[in-house]
């Protein structure tokens, strides 16, 4: 899912750091005091998830867990995914440092939208939380897919097929992550309820 | 008499048959695939022009790449890097033969081919493969103690 260096144009590359730096600050401004340690916890996750390969077939996916992160933080995802895509930059070379804002913005906002769209969902019901982690963890993942082509296209209509291509390699990925979404935030909302803001309410 | 001779002597030399530098009309035609440029190149005979050398060259003259032909006429290679012009490809099939084909600069855009995909994606793979343990752990590290420091930062706000 990381857009390499020097793949996006200027224009592309400029709107998604402007993108990624109003998000973070919208993000820094959000974070309440108590939940700073629950943003590191979910960035150091998000940063790990990334490292973690499973093979499919005869190429491989890793996870991504933007889904799990943004139903949890909101906004605040955007800090902590842009800390951890800058630590898996500077640390593995996924990526790049001009291509940061970029990946954030294809990651995070994604994570955002299924803040609002399932959150309300979590709770209400044991099958009712696992289908909104399940549904986070997919739809975040597809939105990432349709960002990350929308780059693409933008800067240069010819990247048609490598749309295609990843689109049609995220999709195993989308499942895994929903499943293990799914899972992740009904086994929280047992044993670590802190975590997810509705229970806070 | 001397005009006459002259006059008798062209018509002479006008029907025998005259064998110039371009009898052999040698014809180079380039396209841009995937990242590549592919050319062909042949006699007017439709005889492939083997082993003859193509120079590729800005719209200044500096040669940005040389290549020789292959047994059937064929040169390929990658789309040379910071192009600022038309390219000018040039065959040069012995002494007098020569051929060009131009390709325009916007033909010349550079989309990733799907072997240079595939090469990224391989070193992409190999480097996800084996990272390093203590890398993990200090960003790890780094996370929470950035997450200290904001805490540290915020703590007045955080008691009010």
């Amino acid at each position: 899912m990381h857009i390499s260096e020097g793949v996006l144009s200027g224009s592309v590359l400029a709107a998604g750091a402007v993108i990624a730096i109003a998000g973070t600050g919208i993000g820094l401004k959000k974070i309440e005091y108590d939940r700073i340690v629950h943003v590191a916890i979910l960035a150091a996750a998000f940063f790990v998830a990334s490292l973690i390969h499973v093979n499919i077939g005869p190429g491989s996916a890793h996870l991504i867990l933007n889904g799990i992160v943004g139903l949890l933080l909101g906004f605040a995802a955007f800090p902590a995914i842009l800390t951890a895509l800058l630590l898996q930059s500077v640390f593995f070379q996924y990526g790049g440092l001009t291509v940061l804002g970029a990946n954030v913005v294809v990651m995070a906002v994604p994570a955002v939208m299924v803040h609002y769209f399932f959150l309300p969902l979590v709770g209400k019901s044991p099958r009712l939380t696992f289908a909104a982690g399940f549904l986070a963890g997919l739809v975040s993942i597809f939105f990432s897919a349709c960002l990350l082509g929308t780059a693409l296209w933008l800067t240069d209509e010819n990247f048609f097929e490598t749309i295609i291509a990843i689109f049609m390699a995220n999709i195993p990925i989308m499942i895994i992550e929903g499943i293990v979404t799914g899972f992740c935030i009904a086994f929280l909302l047992k044993v670590y309820p802190e975590i997810i803001p509705v229970k806070k309410k | 008499m001397n005009i006459i001779y002259i006059i008798i002597c062209a018509f002479i030399f006008n029907f025998v048959p005259v064998n110039t530098a371009f009898a052999h009309k040698v014809i180079v035609f380039a396209w841009v695939e995937e990242g590549m440029i592919h050319t062909e190149s042949q006699f007017g005979s439709k005889r492939k022009a083997i082993d003859s050398a193509i120079i590729v060259t800005d719209e200044k003259g500096q040669i940005l790449h040389e290549g020789v032909t292959d047994a059937q006429g064929n040169y390929s290679f990658k789309i040379p890097e910071s192009i600022e012009s038309d390219l000018i490809i040039t065959l040069k099939a012995g002494i007098g033969h020569q051929g060009q084909w131009r390709i325009p600069k916007a033909d010349l855009i550079q989309v990733p081919s799907k072997d240079d995909i595939k090469a990224s994606m391989k070193e992409k793979q190999n480097l996800e493969a084996s990272p390093s343990i203590l890398k993990i752990f200090a960003g790890i590290a780094i996370i929470f103690s950035m997450a200290l420091v904001i805490k540290f930062v915020t703590r007045k706000k955080g008691r009010k």
